[in-house]
């Protein structure tokens, strides 16, 4: 099931959430959490942040809609922008380097999966992802985020957030197919006066250094950081290799030092 | 409804969901589509996807102006302002469909000598009698009409109605003074951008947007959908509102075509076929109005003749109440006694959700079946609901979750500060367990009036049943308990044709009241193909004439079919009437019979084939040519011409004028809404709906005019997140997280002046009540500026209570009672109120004496 | 709707509620297990220098240093598994080998020391017959130059592995600057872990002429350490806020430059010219300081970073597009 990261994926399956067709109905909240079996996680308070109560992805919110109440300026108008957020299935993933038991996996659908009956909680994945989509369930002890409904796809079925979608906001197939989609959809936004239309998650965009693009891509129509997704984020295991040598390099020195510190004791002491 | 049943002859909407993708321009207004019709709401994208235009016209930006083009921020309850300014304007500047109007509405009919509008008399129609509060209707009817005998307002709800004259004379010029062309243009003539601006606040330009946008998109080559749901219909002028739309979709000919029309969103899951199969007082199956006492309705043919119409559809009324008396008493309806027509209970007054309130409160009504209802929070003046609930002799209500209702005596707010005492209320509450639509067989009317059955997934849980097992068990025990009995109440019961089968776990076999609703051959027992071939002598049964073809095999249920086919759907479920998804569509066509244009050809008349064809079922006697003439004495639909295509009014025209079917007059009228902060600037001496039913009561008061101390408006609604008063949502864990507090809207210069945060804490008040709950300050709303007034609107979500999860304050408890006097619906979409800062403490009492959110947090 | 400078428009939107990414779920036993194992790490590094280049004069702090090695070592594979979330799965670390990941590369390296440090201080502990009868008799084996070769760079991994596992995160603190992370841990383990055998030396009353070349050693890296901390700290920009201002500001300055690097460094230079009896508590003052400031050193990098992860803005700069550099290229 393992795959070692690549170029990709032929048969490489994703989203494409479109941000100017989200109605922020939530369905796709609610399908996650009832298909998933996850518990309701949201503060029980008003979070009085927009329409926005359950806040982020997080281990038990695994599709998560953000209410963005964008104020008027001389450029644009007022506009209420929504959006579906979910774990990007990146081309090279953050987390699944990062896991140091191999609990995260690519599958056949070229989606990354946490095995829960390998995952043992150490929780490093959670920084290292450049999303903030895992995170440790406190009372589970284990790291959850989108299977990309995993169990649906091997029985033939949808993703269950895209099944219930009313809009269309969220398409579920092929990736090459998404981003073609996607493509021709920010084109024909720009044609109708849509400026800052953007297809996230292309190597240009969201899966920019060494993440080498995402499975699940966004539209939209607005700068990414307004939806709370990082421009131009990085790999995070691009560091580890020159970290690396940099730590042994250092420690060579130190190693030298040290001898020299000692050697001098000898010479000085006989 | 009646709004559009007095126009066009049927209260449902007159298009589909999925038409709305033909649209050249949707207008939603009056509804919050997007997030209470989310999933109809596709067809409004991919309209727009399409090319069309998306206008949104509501006091809030919301997720349905999200996704607009434009959004209107109008002042709740001036509708009717801007919707006569663009009637006003289409007709000033001549863009309307000279030859629809002429053909296809009354137009051209001559207004009788008698008739004198609102500019006469001072915002008053003529007929008002003062002391009943009522208008005397006999002086608006057309000139010539030989008298129907329909001069008084027939009863609401019975909006499919006989509206509609024939014999009238006509000037097919349109300039004739007295037409109904130049009346309504000088009626709506005070109705102009300009005080568009000074009513609703919507300065001249985004008018001239929204003219421009409806305007260019409404010709033969392209069309324009309204979209409206319970936001117009919950005013005191809510029907009147309805009407001006059907009058400006009719002047710019885009009702029966494709892409046009007026989309009448329902308030929820299947309301069209809970007035369809009527759970309402004044109705019985199929838009036959209910016996009543201060009618001529002593005896079956007393009633038949006041219900039938010489011409139009409802000529065909006899067959209609004969079959529906076969079918409730069976063999006991006879000839001989007027086909049980005596055993009919008669109503005597009005029994509208708001009397009931009354009623309760004031020991008149001593038990109530609650069934999917939550008065304690839905109930207008919900304080008042609640304690009309208290004084019950028994209440039993049926929900799948402990709701307000059921708890309000020992969780209510009235007992956590004192006020009632569960010890002293005597009302028995029983808490029956109700099943949800998964666990049980049945069907849903949408919007769109298509009937789509289900079938049950997985059993109810414990003791959980289904409605139909409740009722038919009920009935059964019933008659069982008055079987030596010989009053007239257990006469009735006894008459009753009660044998439907049970499947072997209790429930009533469904799809056999399915087959007793189609209608049968009572001699073969065979299900009717449709309700032609209904009879008045008492050899078939029908449970709503309406329906009849859904089930035209006792094999073939065709709300149960999903083979969607074609721009009209047909194949999936089953529309009625005779599955027709477009109302009105001979409209579609020139009175010619040809299209308006290639691309909105719908139906039209095949020349060589002698009858219409099209994408759709024509809604309109299949082999009548266009140029048909009836001969003199003609009956029924007989006696309308080839080019009328409103088949269920008189005339077969669409009725710009209604000369009697309306109680508060011919033509839709501004009034301020019942509680409003400013004067009325079209009719100054008329500020309010002159013949709105008021519904006095010490329990129930109203603000006094204009009264300072109520400075904002105040807007109720809801959110996609919760169902109605939260009974189906708020105790749900997934969906209590998504809308977990209740909270009010305001924007920030409001919050300023109170002096509160985004989160904090507020107190709204109305003369009823006063309510604490959380302030969301936000730009979607914003000050308006009316008449020189900065005018702050406050919107609150209804759904809260004190149970369940997601719990609030009950925004109900600020409504009133106060009735449209047409379709008794309440107004709870505009009225007064004053904001103020309110403390934290105060607040966890008031809102939720039970229990703590901060509890183990 | 009323117009809003751009600027104002971020600010003034209600932003969705969690920032951009995830913060770690790291405290204190994360922090003791950094400094703990860097300890480890570096106290194994003197021992293995003392041994292979210090010569007898040195095998007193080679001796202590694996004593302190070891006994640093043993509360970190508990540390580390009492973190997991699923604490009885700690052996699934050893399912895989994954040199990308610093952390997989990390439970090897701890595994690995954790053998040699156990053989080095078996091997000294038979040399100073503390051992019970029967068990490793033999003096010296062959093992006890290989643990001294093994150890060496075992020890520099041990204690450099935790600043690349915090660079090759998402977190604008750690991963900002993160090349100077490994080599600021390595400093830090080796001062820390002389300050700590000096320490251990000062208690035992071990300490004698012989010791000052780990002295030695011990001014050289915190000099190192005094160096790359500022290097780092010079050009984090938003990412080092958390550590620019605030409550971790104070610990910082006072705790981590203040008491970790200054105060050694000034007590080091005054010592020679204190009296004898002033000297032994001078060193003692100096070696604690270390020690803690080494401790705080650990502390607000895992307090910080977390901070740094919950600001939207360090996360946002660090990923924006070079936009504006591009269109003044072309």
């Amino acid at each position: 099931m393992t795959r070692s990261f690549g170029h990709e994926h032929p048969g490489a399956m994703g989203f494409l959430t479109d941000a100017t067709l989200c109605i922020g109905c939530k369905a796709c909240e609610v399908a996650c959490k009832q298909w998933n079996e996850l518990p309701a996680d949201g503060d029980a308070a008003l979070s009085a942040r927009s329409y926005d109560n359950t806040g982020d992805l997080g281990a038990t919110t695994w599709r998560h809609v953000a209410f963005i109440e964008r104020v008027a300026t001389d450029e644009a108008p007022f506009a209420w922008l929504m959006l579906s957020d979910v774990c990007k299935h990146c081309v090279h993933a953050g987390c699944m380097e990062a896991c140091p038991t191999g609990a995260i996996v690519r599958t056949e659908f070229d989606s990354i999966f946490i095995q829960p009956d390998i995952c043992n909680g150490c929780g490093y994945c959670v920084p290292a992802c450049p999303f903030g989509v895992p995170q440790l369930d406190q009372d589970d002890g284990r790291v959850h985020k989108c299977t990309l409904c995993y169990d649906r796809l091997r029985g033939g079925l949808q993703p269950a957030c895209a099944t219930a979608c009313p809009t269309d906001s969220i398409l579920f197939g092929p990736v090459t197919e998404l981003r073609s989609i996607g493509r021709s959809r920010v084109e024909s936004l720009k044609e109708r006066g849509v400026q800052k239309a953007s297809l996230y998650g292309d190597t240009s965009l969201g899966g920019t250094n060494g993440i080498g693009g995402l499975n699940a891509m966004f539209v939209l129509n607005d700068e990414p950081e307004l939806f709370n997704l990082p421009a131009a984020p990085s790999l995070p295991q691009r560091t580890t290799g020159p970290a690396f040598l940099a730590t042994l390099l250092s420690g060579a020195c130190f190693a030298l030092l040290g001898a020299a510190a000692f050697r001098a004791t000898k010479r000085g002491e006989d | 409804m009646p709004g559009l049943g007095a126009r066009l002859g049927r209260g449902g909407a007159t298009t589909f969901l999925q038409n709305l993708a033909e649209s050249d321009c949707v207008v939603v207004m009056g509804s919050n589509m997007a997030e209470n019709h989310p999933v109809g709401f596709r067809f409004v994208v991919e309209a727009r996807e399409r090319g069309g235009t998306v206008v949104h016209v509501d006091p809030r930006f919301t997720r349905t102006s999200a996704l607009a083009d434009l959004h209107l921020p109008i002042r709740a309850g001036s509708d009717l302002v801007l919707l006569g300014a663009l009637i006003s304007a289409v007709i000033e500047r001549g863009l309307f469909n000279r030859e629809y109007v002429l053909h296809y509405t009354n137009a051209a009919a001559l207004v009788g000598d008698a008739f004198q509008d609102t500019d006469d008399l001072h915002g008053l129609f003529s007929g008002y009698r003062e002391g009943e509060r009522a208008y005397d209707t006999s002086s608006w009817a057309l000139a010539g009409n030989r008298g129907s005998g329909h001069s008084q307002a027939i009863d609401a709800e019975s909006y499919e109605q006989r509206a509609g004259e024939t014999n009238v004379e006509e000037d097919p010029s349109l300039t004739h003074l007295r037409c109904v062309f130049q009346v309504l243009r000088r009626h709506f003539a005070r109705y102009t951008p300009e005080s568009v601006q000074r009513v609703c606040g919507i300065d001249p330009d985004q008018f001239e947007r929204l003219l421009s946008a409806i305007t260019a998109n409404s010709t033969p080559e392209r069309t324009t959908t309204f979209c409206y749901s319970v936001a117009w219909t919950q005013h005191t002028t809510g029907t009147q509102m309805i009407g001006a739309c059907a009058i400006l979709q009719l002047l710019l000919g885009n009702i029966g075509r494709p892409g046009g029309g007026i989309m009448a969103l329902r308030g929820h899951a299947t309301i069209q076929g809970s007035t369809d199969i009527p759970t309402l007082f004044n109705l019985l199956p199929g838009y036959l109005p209910m016996p009543a006492a201060d009618r001529p309705h002593a005896s079956l043919a007393n009633y038949l003749a006041d219900v039938t119409t010489e011409t139009g559809w409802w000529h065909h009324a006899p067959a209609y109440m004969v079959s529906l008396l076969k079918a409730y008493y069976g063999e006991r309806a006879t000839p001989n006694n007027g086909f049980g027509y005596g055993w009919l209970p008669q109503i005597e007054g009005d029994y509208s959700f708001q009397q009931m309130t009354l009623m309760m409160d004031r020991g008149v009504i001593q038990g109530l079946f609650c069934m999917g209802q939550n008065p304690a929070v839905g109930g207008l003046n919900a304080k008042l609901a609640r304690r009309g609930l208290s004084r019950l002799r028994w209440l039993v209500v049926r929900d799948a979750f402990e709701i307000e209702s059921a708890n309000f005596w020992k969780d209510g707010p009235e007992v956590a500060e004192g006020s009632l005492r569960p010890e002293e209320i005597p009302t028995e509450v029983f808490l029956l367990p109700a099943a949800l639509t998964a666990e049980k067989d049945g069907s849903y009317t949408n919007t769109q009036r298509l009937i789509q059955w289900h079938d049950r997934a997985v059993p109810p849980p414990g003791e959980a049943t289904s409605e139909a097992w409740f009722v038919h068990r009920l009935a059964r025990l019933l008659r069982e308990r008055y079987a030596d009995d010989d009053s007239p109440r257990a006469a009735q019961l006894q008459a009753l044709e009660w044998t439907y089968p049970t499947l072997p776990d209790g429930e009533p076999n469904l799809e056999r009241v399915l087959l007793e609703i189609n209608g049968v051959h009572l001699a073969s027992g065979q299900p009717v193909t449709g309700f032609g071939e209904l009879r008045d002598d008492g050899s078939t049964a029908c449970g709503c004439w309406i329906y009849s073809g859904i089930m035209p095999a006792t094999d073939r249920n065709r709300a149960r079919e999903r083979a969607a086919s074609g721009r009209a759907s047909l194949g999936w479920g089953y529309a009625w009437p005779a599955d027709r998804r477009i109302l009105y569509n001979r409209a579609s066509a020139r009175p010619d019979g040809t299209p308006w244009s290639e691309r909105k050809a719908w139906i039209w008349w095949d020349i060589e084939r002698g009858r219409w064809i099209g994408h759709d079922i024509p809604d309109f006697p299949s082999a009548k040519p266009p140029e048909y003439r009836p001969g003199a004495g003609a009956t029924g639909v007989t006696a309308h011409r080839g080019d009328a295509p409103f088949l269920m009014l008189a005339d077969g025209r669409a009725q710009l004028f209604v000369a009697s079917a309306l109680r508060d007059g011919p033509l839709p009228t501004h009034y301020e809404p019942w509680e409003s902060p400013v004067a009325n600037e079209l009719y100054p001496d008329q500020l309010r709906n002159p013949v709105a039913r008021e519904l006095s009561d010490p329990g129930n008061p109203y603000q006094p005019l204009q009264d300072p101390r109520f400075p904002h408006v105040l807007t109720t609604y809801r959110l996609t997140e919760h169902h109605t008063a939260g009974g189906m949502s708020r105790f749900v864990p997934w969906l209590a997280e998504l809308q977990p507090e209740g909270f009010a809207e305001l924007d920030s210069v409001l919050a300023d002046r109170v002096g509160i945060d985004n989160g904090g804490w507020i107190a709204i008040s109305t003369p009823r009540g006063e309510i604490v709950t959380r302030a969301l300050v936000t730009d979607r709303l914003q000050p308006l500026s009316i008449g020189g007034r900065t005018i702050h609107q406050v919107g609150l979500p209804w759904h809260f209570g004190f149970g369940g999860i997601a719990t609030g304050a009950i925004a109900n408890d600020l409504t009133s009672l106060v009735e449209d006097p047409n379709s008794l619906i309440h107004e709870g979409k505009a009225m007064t109120c004053s904001v103020r800062r309110a403390s934290f403490s105060a607040t966890r009492v008031a809102m939720d004496g039970t229990r703590d959110w901060n509890e183990g947090r | 709707m009323p117009k809003k400078p751009l600027d104002d428009r971020i600010r003034d939107s209600p932003r969705p509620h969690a920032p951009p990414i995830h913060r770690s779920h790291w405290g204190w036993l994360v922090v003791a297990y950094f400094f703990l194992g860097g300890i480890a790490g570096g106290a194994q590094v003197i021992a293995a220098l003392a041994a292979l280049v210090g010569g007898k004069k040195s095998a007193g702090v080679a001796r202590l240093a694996r004593y302190v090695s070891f006994a640093a070592f043993l509360p970190c594979p508990p540390l580390l598994i009492l973190d997991l979330g699923r604490p009885e799965r700690f052996l699934h670390m050893l399912r895989v080998v994954k040199l990308r990941s610093p952390m997989s590369v990390g439970s090897w390296t701890l595994v690995a020391f954790g053998g040699v440090a156990a053989l080095a201080t078996l091997d000294q502990a038979a040399a100073d017959h503390i051992l019970p009868r029967g068990m490793l008799t033999r003096r010296r084996g062959w093992w006890s130059p290989l643990t001294a070769v093994t150890g060496l760079p075992l020890g520099l991994g041990l204690a450099g592995y935790t600043g690349v596992l915090l660079a090759a995160t998402a977190v604008p603190l750690w991963t900002k600057r993160g090349l100077l992370l490994g080599p600021l841990f390595l400093a830090s383990a080796l001062s820390t872990a002389a300050a700590a055998i000096d320490a251990t030396a000062i208690a035992t009353g071990q300490r004698h002429r012989g010791w000052a070349p780990l002295r030695r050693f011990e001014r050289l890296t915190l000099l190192a350490e005094t160096l790359l901390m500022a290097a780092w700290l010079g050009r984090l920009g938003r990412a080092g806020l958390p550590l620019a201002s605030g409550p971790l500001a104070l610990w910082v300055h006072h705790g981590v430059a203040g008491l970790g690097l200054a105060v050694p460094a000034v007590l080091g230079a005054l010592a020679p010219h204190l009296p004898p009896k002033l000297r032994i508590t001078a060193s003692a003052v100096a070696l604690s300081s270390t020690l803690f400031g080494g401790f705080v050193l650990r502390w607000v990098l895992v307090v910080g970073g977390n901070r740094s992860a919950d600001d939207a803005g360090a996360t946002f700069e660090m990923t924006a597009r070079p936009s504006t550099e591009r269109k003044q290229g072309n």
